[in-house]
């Protein structure tokens, strides 16, 4: 009889615990996505991304990213456009993203030199981001809802959190851990783990300035053990609150790209 | 007698000790490191090779070319699992059998382990990431309301019989992957499953194998690929040697029992052949040599070549005994007679075998060295251990021994044997004529045989028919677009890289028609001579424009400087020729051509990639299955390729600067001759059509290297098989000290190895691996008898004085060894044909009529040939 209460008692109690913490790793994580990807209102950068694969042989990519927030609200809607300028053969190519934070996101495709927009059904958003190393939802963000965070160890400087997926089938990986910068909640680290719990894939903020205020990752890489190699990004000439329109993010902007954003 | 059959004779215990030293002392240099590794790391340990790619050397540049491209355009060795299911009309096509598929895949996704530890850790097993399997290929497809899809092409499996056979379409929709991961008759599929490295498919085999027993359904699983087969090689090559070396062994040693019937005499033979084996074999390995499917075959080798002399002196030894009635004295008298006559046969033997360590294949060299070491041994053993056996022997257990022993004493000649050889002698030298007219036609007829050979191997055919690795193979032959792989690459040849890209550079800058691209374009004009490379050319311009856009105020300046940039970056871009139109229209072209030889089954190329995606971003319609019309379209479509979850994919085809690419073609068969045939093919289909652009072609992959190494290996084996011809002849001459007994020695094996031949051009076996090994052998062995008849034939007639009496004498005790021997190595070569490969079958039957042919020749043609020249042969004596 003893023996039951006891543990009951601390059933309930390291529920009550785990529930408590539960509450403050989402608020982590919450803000976290809100530091890596929903800074100002808007925001704009040029990216030289350099994919290097396992042989060391190396293709670049310049592209323009514009993003606003719908209704300035951090991990609400979004609107993404990512411009290619180089290599030449694919300049002018472009994507364009309506991030929706309870849908499946809604993204189109312009390839200038077949003169065609095409939308890109709802699928996976876990395949690569224009060959390189990279996923669109890491371009784009991962949901912070979309998994169940375990604040797994604090020290001085870093949250560490383990998230694994609640829809386990959408996803390569088994579960991730993130280094949350405990001072500007900038992800500076992120580890994907394999069915056998050994990392496979890790992103790292590799340098951050602060730019109009915000903490902003300036360099950025993300490297794959399973395919070999490395994607390095370059953010340069990144600026927010730039007063971006809300029409250009359209399918109608995609065949006539707003130049004058993209200088 | 010899000094040393003498110091045998007078000294048998330090023999016959010291030969069982030698052999225990080799056992265990093997044993120790082979069985303890770590504490005799430095002795070699026993090493198996059952890799074909090793018939060519590692630096040899075809194989280096192979490595390297297999490393540049990252390919693997693959296990292929084939499914079938021949229960369900729609095959395997049901939503049981994708479930298996299903979980047979993810079961193989993580069949990985860490092998040593430490600094050399290393990752084996399954390359996850490179796996094709239903759920593990990008399917792209519409999606309704002019949206394209890019997905899993079996995500999860499918719940019903319709999302079964809809996967099913999916994939027949996407040429890579239709007649590869499903078959042409869509009901079967087959997974490709790369590995590390050949090494570990056999522990990955055998998962895979426990995994598939566990499900319940109608469907058969083959597994195969190359490195499976290897494998299987590994395990049948041990078999050979354990079963079917002692099987010759027992078979020799019970026909020399029906011939001597004293069976503690026909015991030293059979020393003489295992120590004989042990010291090659044991030197093999000791050297650091692997055992390769060329040298398992050294003890079936040896063996029988080992007993041949030791026949020769039990059979003189058994007919001389009874008219002796000692020992020691017949044991002189039979050395003396036989030391010569043994001493060149093991000579020309020796020959034969190390003239193989000329050709370039490597095991094959090593195979030819060891079999001449062994033949060595077994004569030092011959001449040693057998005059020390029967001296150890008591006197009194040759009692009753010998031939004839029980009756006309003085004649020894009355047994049914002895008169059915001098019926032969007496038939030989009467109807000489006859005979060598007979052999002439047979020649002829071979002649004409040699021509019809066809030079041809394939190693999965080194299995037998029935074999599980030759049902697989038909089994996914017959439904898919072909199992063997050969791949062709193409790489562009620039002559003078910096004048095209110049020149395509200032033809974008002047298109422009701005002052900022025709200020920029004059640069170049300036530049075009002095640059030190492209690279430095395109870069001294670019800065020039960027800083110069850096410092633009107004729009407009700054836009015009931005298109001097794109100018010059597409500019660039001109060298990447497998992106431009004209040259993949190029390859689809080649594609179609290699598809009309009937040979390739399919092949895959960047241009299918490039289609199927130009299609699906035009509603999926046929007639937009193409290439589109610039470079620029054919770069955005494979941009698009990338946002899959396998970009690497695209780079299994071309590099990513675009200058090579690879074409995979998949072939129905393995033959060397079809293979040849296809590479003959493109050859002229490339000099009739030449590229749009220079580009220089060649191969690899296994399919290759195997018609590579063949090509070596009739090469090597025809400069090995005339240098061995010259030799022996050589050496005959010095031994008869005259140049016709020389000539006249060559006579048997040269109607020997012609008919050999000429019945294999005539009955269409193909000219292999085992075939060409056999020539050399063919050559030292079919002198031996040879050597026998003509030594012993001199040696009488010059006692005798006139042939027609040294014939007849020649037709006793001589004839008789030759006899014996034909029997017991010939018979005693029989049991490879229970070896479960069939190069050793081959070697087993063609040795056999080897020794047979060369027997037939010895005893018609020799003494009809001497019939015809005696007086050549044996001029008049002076006296």
């Amino acid at each position: 009889m003893f023996i039951r209460k006891l543990i009951t008692t601390t059933a309930v109690a390291a529920l009550s615990l785990s529930t408590a913490f539960a509450q403050d790793v989402q608020e982590i994580v919450n803000k976290a996505s809100a530091a890596a990807y929903y800074q100002g209102e808007d925001g704009r950068a040029k990216v030289h991304m350099s994919i290097k694969d396992s042989q060391g042989r190396e293709r670049t990519r310049d592209f323009v990213i514009l993003r606003k927030d719908i209704d300035n609200v951090d991990n609400g809607e979004q609107r993404f456009y990512v411009f290619f300028e180089r290599p030449a053969d694919v300049n002018k190519t472009s994507f364009l993203v309506w991030k929706h934070a309870e849908a499946d996101d809604d993204r189109w495709l312009y390839l200038p030199a077949l003169d065609l927009v095409k939308r890109i059904a709802p699928s996976d958003e876990r395949t690569s981001f224009v060959g390189s190393h990279f996923f669109y939802e890491d371009v784009s963000g991962r949901g912070p809802e979309e998994d169940n965070h375990v604040l797994e160890e604090e020290t001085d400087d870093y949250y560490v959190v383990r998230s694994t997926p609640k829809d386990p089938s959408g996803v390569e990986f088994s579960s991730y851990k993130n280094w949350i910068h405990k001072a500007t909640f900038i992800p500076v680290k992120t580890e994907y783990y394999d069915e056998n719990a050994e990392a496979y894939r890790t992103y790292t903020a590799l340098g951050v300035e602060t730019i109009d205020d915000n903490p902003t990752v300036v360099k950025s890489s993300m490297a794959d053990t399973r395919i070999g190699g490395v994607t390095e990004m370059v953010y340069s000439e990144v600026a927010y609150d730039t007063g971006l329109p809300e029409d250009i993010f359209s399918e109608r902007y995609l065949r006539n790209p707003p130049r004058r954003e993209l200088r | 007698m010899n000094p040393l059959p003498l110091s045998a004779a007078n000294k048998p215990g330090l023999y016959l000790w010291g030969a069982a030293l030698f052999s225990l002392m080799l056992i265990l240099l093997v044993a120790a490191p082979t069985l303890a590794p770590q504490s005799f790391s430095f002795l070699e340990p026993l090493k198996v090779d059952t890799d074909p790619e090793n018939m060519l050397s590692k630096d040899e540049p075809v194989r280096v070319f192979h490595n390297q491209m297999k490393k540049e355009f990252t390919l693997y060795d693959l296990i292929v699992v084939g499914v079938v299911d021949e229960n369900d009309g729609n095959g395997v096509f049901n939503t049981e059998t994708l479930a298996d598929v299903y979980e047979l895949t993810k079961f193989a996704e993580t069949i990985r382990w860490t092998a040593g530890a430490g600094e050399s850790a290393e990752r084996k097993g399954v390359i996850a990431v490179d796996l094709i399997a239903p759920s593990t290929v990008d399917s792209i497809e519409q999606a309704g309301l002019g949206s394209v899809s890019f997905d899993w092409l079996m995500p999860a499996p499918p719940q019903t019989e319709a999302e079964a056979l809809a996967v099913r379409d999916r994939a027949e929709r996407i040429p890579t992957l239709n007649d590869t991961l499903v078959s042409g008759d869509g009901k079967a599929l087959a997974i490709y499953i790369p590995i590390t490295s050949k090494d570990v498919s056999f522990r990955v085999a055998n998962q895979l194998r426990k995994k598939i027993v566990t499900f319940d359904g109608n469907a058969v699983y083959h597994i195969t690929g190359l490195p499976i087969a290897q494998d299987q090689f590994g395990v049948e090559m041990f078999k050979q040697m354990a079963i079917s070396a002692p099987l010759a062994m027992a078979l020799i040693f019970a026909l020399m029992w029906f011939f001597f019937r004293r069976l503690n005499l026909i015991v030293s033979p059979m020393i003489v052949a295992m120590v004989s084996v042990i010291g090659a074999m044991g030197l093999l390995v000791a050297t650091g040599n692997t055992v390769h499917i060329m040298s398992s075959m050294i003890p079936i080798f040896v063996m029988p070549i080992a007993v041949l002399d030791a026949v020769h002196i039990l059979s003189d030894f058994y007919d001389r005994y009874p008219s002796v009635q000692d020992r020691r004295k017949t044991l002189e008298h039979v050395m003396n007679e036989l030391w010569r006559p043994m001493l060149f046969t093991t000579l020309t033997t020796c020959t034969g075998f190390a003239s193989l360590a000329f050709t370039p294949i490597p095991p094959v060299q090593v195979f030819g060295v060891f079999v001449a070491i062994g033949v060595f041994f077994a004569w030092f053993f011959t001449v040693t251990l057998v005059p020390a056996y029967i001296m150890v022997m008591p006197e009194k257990a040759f009692s009753g021994f010998g031939m004839g022993a029980g009756g006309e004493a003085s004649d020894h000649e009355a047994t049914p044997l002895a008169r059915f050889l001098h019926g032969v002698g007496d038939f030989a030298v009467g109807q000489s004529k006859l005979i060598v007219a007979g052999f002439l036609l047979a020649l002829a007829i071979a002649g004409y045989g040699v021509t019809q050979i066809r030079i041809n191997d394939n190693p999965v055919k080194w299995f037998h028919e029935n074999h599980e690795i030759r049902v697989a193979d038909r089994a996914l032959n017959e439904r898919f677009g072909g199992t063997y792989m050969a791949y062709l690459t193409l790489s562009s040849e620039s002559e003078d890289a910096l004048a095209s890209v110049a020149g395509d550079a200032e033809k974008r800058l002047n298109a422009l028609g701005t002052p900022q691209a025709q200020e920029l374009s004059g640069e170049a004009q300036a530049l075009r001579s002095s640059a030190e490379s492209v690279d430095a050319f395109l870069a001294e311009l670019s800065n020039k424009a960027e800083s110069a856009r850096d410092a633009a105020e107004a729009d407009e300046d700054w836009y015009a400087w931005d298109d001097v940039l794109l100018a010059l970056d597409a500019a660039s871009q001109a060298e990447e020729v497998f992106k431009q139109p004209e040259m993949l229209a190029y390859i689809e072209k080649l594609q179609a051509h290699l598809a009309s030889t009937g040979l390739v089954g399919k092949s895959n190329a960047v241009t299918d990639i490039v289609k199927t995606v130009h299609r699906d971003l035009f509603l999926g319609e046929e007639e937009a299955y193409r290439i589109p019309d610039t470079p620029e379209a054919v770069a955005q479509t494979l941009i698009t390729y990338q946002n899959s979850h396998r970009p690497q994919d695209l780079f299994k085809l071309v590099t990513p600067d675009f200058k090579k690419t690879v074409l995979w073609l998949q072939l129905k068969s393995g033959d060397n001759v079809d293979m040849s045939a296809v590479i003959k093919s493109v050859d002229d289909f490339i000099v009739q059509n030449p590229p749009p652009v220079a580009v220089s072609h060649n191969w690899f992959g296994l399919t290759y290297i195997n018609v590579a190494w063949q090509q070596k290996m009739v090469s090597g084996m025809a400069k090995a098989f005339l240098s061995s011809f010259v030799i022996v002849l050589i050496l005959m001459t010095i031994l008869f000290r005259s140049f016709a007994w020389g000539l006249l020695s060559m006579a048997p094996l040269t109607v020997t190895i012609g008919v050999i031949y000429g019945v294999i051009g005539l009955i269409g076996k193909d000219y292999d691996m085992p075939v060409a090994v056999l020539s050399s052998l063919s050559l030292g062995l079919a002198v031996d008898y040879a050597i026998h008849f003509n030594a012993r034939s001199r040696e009488l007639y010059r006692r005798i004085g006139n042939w027609r009496d040294t014939a007849k004498k020649a037709f006793g005790e001589p004839a008789r060894a030759i006899f014996r021997n034909v029997i017991v190595i010939g018979v005693g070569f029989m049991p490879l044909l229970l070896a479960p490969l069939v190069p050793y079958q081959t070697v087993g039957v063609f040795i056999s009529a080897i020794l047979f042919l060369a027997g037939v020749a010895t005893l018609l043609g020799l003494p009809a040939l001497i019939t015809i020249f005696k007086r050549v042969l044996f001029p008049e004596r002076r006296a």
